[in-house]
């Protein structure tokens, strides 16, 4: 357990072969991970101290403790008496230590108690949904309702001070609680499919109740155990302190500090010594609870670290593109080598350079986590914590957005610049209703009052294709369906009549029939009003509808870029012609693909990046030569391309099809010279 | 709407019910009687038989059962087996006490413990660290050791506040808030770690949010998009644990009271759980059961308030 253990990922990660993704971190055996948190360690420590000293008490504690010495009342910590003593000058390590088997053991019984019959239930309730829930769920309700300290005191008027007893009918209240919190998880874990499988091969319920479900139930059960425990400490503690505990000669932990209560003129220590191991006890076991809980989050953290310390460095980006493109008079936006980086981490987007014309649609294609949404959020100057535009130049009319400050780009946000997000049905605020939400931005954008706000918001949804305005002016985001909410957030977006619009994905979320109406509603914005468009999409087909001008974007470059019709009818770049060929439509008049191409592999994630080509590793054309720096090559009029083969490919007329591709790869390796050689003659 | 509060309160009433159910069987699982009770010690067992004759104890259980819930109704709760006070008019006058420390606790709890899991959320970085360690460490601290520190600390070496006694309300408005300040302390240190915690976690998750994004892309400034839109997302859990909190302090009254000699109801339930005092218990039972399930009620409306979502169901 000691010896350091050899990371099995280390040899993953050579530069030379990247790691499509970062292998979970190293786990050392035996040592759980909730203790690797000081707070978890370090309240489970306290905990096994405290119950070890006070069990085995009567075997080692120097003291009787009942032994009484008046002539040493009230005294502060000695050799002799450890932690002082109390106003008979009784010892008080002894004294504390023994008191505290009778909390500890009297909150264990109550765990038992509580989860004895609140597991069953929820069990139960989670296997029969209907009508044996909701009766077990009414019931633990009213029991919730129930004030439990009052109760308690009763119990006690009636049975007398057996706290054990007490602690129990304690535990029976508590069920309804420990019930609540593992029916919510009994449920979600019924419906894993591996659970439903072993139902199917006919497990009986019982085993499929501890085979299954109760392990997957573990860290939840650990954290309300160790949560509750603390309470029922606190409990025991707070009815000694009211005198329903063991009675005087015998110690416990909630008298001696009612004892200190009246002592604080004489012997204000008195208070420090009980009150410090009872606090330090409950603090112990919300912390354990806190770490138990928090299990599976320092996990996750540990392992971006890991990503990020032990990937290599980023590859330079290929040579930029040979030099920065002239800026045309009718550029809305041109952004110029954007980078965009984790903060002290990988490299999420390098070298981007787009240009958007005025009234005109640009779309950003590629497939996910090729750093399209992560180009379009730094517009916007929105990326998430942690992420930050770490080069390059966003040019907006004329304006440098990068290097703004917030205020500054918060003028530009909704009234120059406006966001349409990929989830319509997240994307507005749950507790405004539409007008709010609406008027709000109308009223600050545009300086009206509160009422021709209102009529504004109104004709906004009329242009957004919406017939009943007023109803949905008065609807809350929940009632919305998926295509109306994203006309409001079009309808939004419109608010400051932005001169572009970024727009995420803004159909990927719904249903195709709808997917179609947003898209023409797009089409008649920009025909209309002039607007442009910054459109994020994998759909190659939403790409010829829309767009004027394409960029292919793969692992946080533009590996392609240009007029959509010419980028689309004769690709250079082996990706663009591998989406092509994975891309189901197929246009009027064309036959039908007998199957589709598909692309090997995943894009390789941020900070593993190859040298030279990113494509390289998954590319059916790739060489040697793709895997040194080389610069992107102009190609369709003003556009680029990112392949130092694009000349050889283009010469054999390549296209993405697995079966070919063999041959023609096997073709070009055998006779690179003669096709130099015939490329100069 | 109204269907939504005539279940509540429907609920409300069942909870009761359950309430003097169960006190009632505890009382009657008991090997003492109120004969013995109300006698004392030095009674002979044909005194104590002919008492509980007349207290109507020997009568079928669902007979008394029927009585007692007859006297609820007509707001009787009965009288005292030691002293033959009035019960109602007792506690009558002990829930103004508990009433205000409770709220006042619950109040401040509110602000303290929002205002800091606001700024934890919002500023992140080593503050926000501190206050989340400080709440988690400050909400495991029992509070009535916090209590006498507080009296320690605040009373007898600053004299700044009496360490016990209670003023009323109509008394002496100064001198009131002066004899609740520690109590209210007291509660409010767990408390306010509590609601801390929760609005933190709430507000760091709103924060997030897919249209907390949207607000920021139009444009909308910071202060509005934190203290307007994501604190009342964030606010739903506060208010159930604020609910959860009051209902707690309610009910935990007990040892607050009793460490600053304070005339309320969880004195009035001590004493009567040690002396045995039947009908005042379960009078207790019923008052606490009624305060919590009323503000159960006000949380679900104010939740309602706060979530269309809710409000539609």
């Amino acid at each position: 357990m000691s010896a350091p253990q050899p990371l099995p990922d280390a040899d993953l990660l050579t530069p030379d072969e990247p790691a499509t993704e970062v292998a979970p971190p190293s786990r050392r055996r035996g040592v759980p991970a909730f203790l690797r948190r000081p707070g978890g360690a370090l309240g489970a420590a306290w905990l096994v101290v405290v119950v070890l000293a006070s069990l085995t008490a009567p075997l080692w504690v120097p003291y009787d403790v009942t032994a009484q010495d008046l002539g040493d009342r009230l005294s502060l910590p000695s050799a002799d008496h450890l932690l002082g003593t109390d106003p008979l000058g009784r010892d008080l390590l002894s004294r504390i230590a023994t008191a505290g088997s009778l909390p500890l053991l009297s909150s264990a019984l109550m765990l038992v108690v509580a989860f004895g019959i609140g597991l069953p239930l929820a069990l139960v309730a989670a296997e029969r949904p209907g009508r044996t829930e909701r009766l077990i769920s009414r019931a633990t309700e009213v029991l919730l309702a129930l004030p439990a300290t009052v109760l308690l005191l009763a119990v006690i008027g009636i049975v007398g001070n057996d706290i054990p007893l007490v602690m129990a009918v304690f535990g029976v209240l508590l069920s309804a609680a420990v019930y609540r919190v593992m029916l919510g998880v009994a449920q979600s874990v019924r419906q894993r499919l591996y659970v439903d499988a072993a139902r199917v091969d006919g497990l009986g319920s019982v085993r499929v109740n501890v085979r299954h479900v109760l392990p997957a139930m573990g860290t939840v059960i650990a954290v309300q155990a160790a949560q509750l425990f603390g309470i029922g400490i606190l409990v025991v503690a707070g009815l000694a302190f009211l005198g329903f505990g063991p009675g005087e000669p015998d110690p416990s932990w909630g008298f001696m500090i009612n004892d200190a209560s009246s002592h604080l003129f004489d012997g204000p220590w008195l208070l420090v010594p009980s009150g410090l191991v009872l606090a330090l006890t409950v603090v112990a076991a919300n912390e354990l609870a806190d770490a138990l809980a928090a299990r599976g989050g320092a996990g996750a953290r540990r392992r971006s670290r890991r990503a990020r310390t032990t990937t290599p460095a980023p590859a330079p980006s290929a040579v930029p593109a040979a030099d920065p493109a002239p800026v045309p008079d009718d550029a809305v936006l041109a952004v110029r080598d954007l980078r965009v980086s984790v903060v002290d981490g990988p490299d999420l987007v390098t070298g981007v350079s787009l240009t958007v014309r005025r009234g005109t649609v640009l779309g950003l294609v590629g497939e996910s986590g090729c750093g399209k949404s992560m180009t379009a959020r730094s517009l916007l100057g929105l990326l998430p914590d942690g992420v930050e535009v770490s080069g390059g130049s966003i040019s907006f009319q004329g304006t440098d957005l990068v290097g703004l400050a917030e205020g500054e780009l918060r003028g530009y946000r909704g009234s120059r610049i406006a966001l349409i997000s990929q989830e319509p049905m997240v994307a507005l605020d749950p507790a405004f209703s539409v007008a709010t939400q609406l008027t709000g931005p109308i009223r600050r954008h545009r300086g009206v009052g509160r009422r021709e706000a209102r009529t504004i918001a109104a004709q906004l949804l009329r242009n957004v294709g919406i017939v009943d305005a007023d109803r949905i002016l008065g609807s809350y985001p929940h009632q919305l369906s998926g295509g109306m909410a994203q006309r409001v957030c079009i309808a939004l977006a419109l608010t400051g009549e932005p001169d572009l619009l970024v727009a995420d994905e803004p159909t990927t979320a719904l249903d195709v029939t709808v997917q179609a109406e947003i898209l023409s509603l797009l089409r008649a914005l920009v025909r209309d009003t002039g607007l442009s468009v910054v459109l994020v999409t994998h759909d190659l087909g939403v790409v010829a509808d829309l767009c004027d001008d394409v960029a292919v974007m793969y692992a946080g470059e533009v590996v392609e870029a240009g007029a959509t019709t010419a980028v689309l009818d004769e690709p250079r770049h082996p990706y663009t012609m591998a989406l092509l060929g994975a891309d189901p439509h197929v246009p009027d008049g064309e036959p039908v693909p007998e199957r589709l191409a598909s692309i090997a592999g995943t894009v390789p994630s941020p900070g593993t990046w190859p040298v030279g080509c990113r494509f390289a590793g998954r590319c059916l054309f790739a060489t040697d030569e793709c895997r040194t720096p080389f610069p992107a090559v102009p190609a369709h009029g003003g556009g680029l391309v990112r392949c130092v083969r694009v000349e050889d490919l283009a010469l054999h007329r390549i296209s993405w099809t697995p079966e070919e591709a063999g041959a023609e790869i096997a073709a070009v390796d055998v006779v690179p010279t003669e096709i130099t050689a015939g490329g100069a003659r | 709407m109204l269907a939504f509060v005539a279940r509540r309160l429907a609920f409300a009433v069942v909870t009761v019910l359950v309430a003097v159910l169960i006190s009632f069987l505890l009382v009657h699982a008991s090997d003492t009687t109120p004969g013995a009770v109300r006698l004392g010690a030095g009674a002979t067992a044909a005194d104590i038989a002919a008492e509980n004759a007349r207290l109507g104890w020997d009568d079928p259980l669902w007979q008394q059962f029927g009585d007692y819930l007859a006297q609820l109704v007509r707001l009787d709760l009965g009288t005292s087996l030691i002293d033959g006070r009035d019960i109602e008019a007792d506690l009558a006058s002990r829930l103004p006490v508990t009433a205000s420390i409770a709220v006042l606790a619950t109040l401040l709890s509110g602000v303290v413990g929002v205002l800091l899991g606001v700024t934890a959320a919002v500023r992140g970085g080593r503050l926000g660290k501190a206050i989340s360690t400080g709440s988690g460490i400050a909400l495991s601290l029992p509070q009535f050791w916090v209590g006498v520190l507080l009296v320690y600390v605040l009373s007898l070496q600053a004299g700044l506040l009496p360490a016990t006694g209670y003023v009323p309300f109509s008394t002496d408005p100064g001198r009131w808030l002066q004899s609740v300040a520690l109590p209210v302390l007291a509660l409010t240190i767990g408390g306010a770690a509590i609601v801390a915690r929760t609005s933190a976690a709430s507000m760091r998750e709103v924060l997030g949010a897919e249209h907390i994004r949207t607000l920021r892309a139009t444009g909308t400034p910071e202060w509005r998009i934190r203290y307007v839109h994501a604190l009342r997302s964030a606010a739903v859990p506060v208010v159930a644990v604020l609910g959860i909190q009051f209902i707690a302090l309610f009910g935990g009254s007990v040892i607050i009271e009793n460490l600053f000699a304070l005339p309320g109801l969880g004195q009035a339930s001590q004493a009567a759980a040690s002396s045995g005092d039947f009908p005042a218990l379960v009078g207790v039972v019923v008052v606490a059961t009624v305060v919590v399930v009323l503000v159960n009620l006000l949380l679900d409306l104010v939740t309602a308030a706060l979530d269309p979502k809710v409000r539609a169901a």
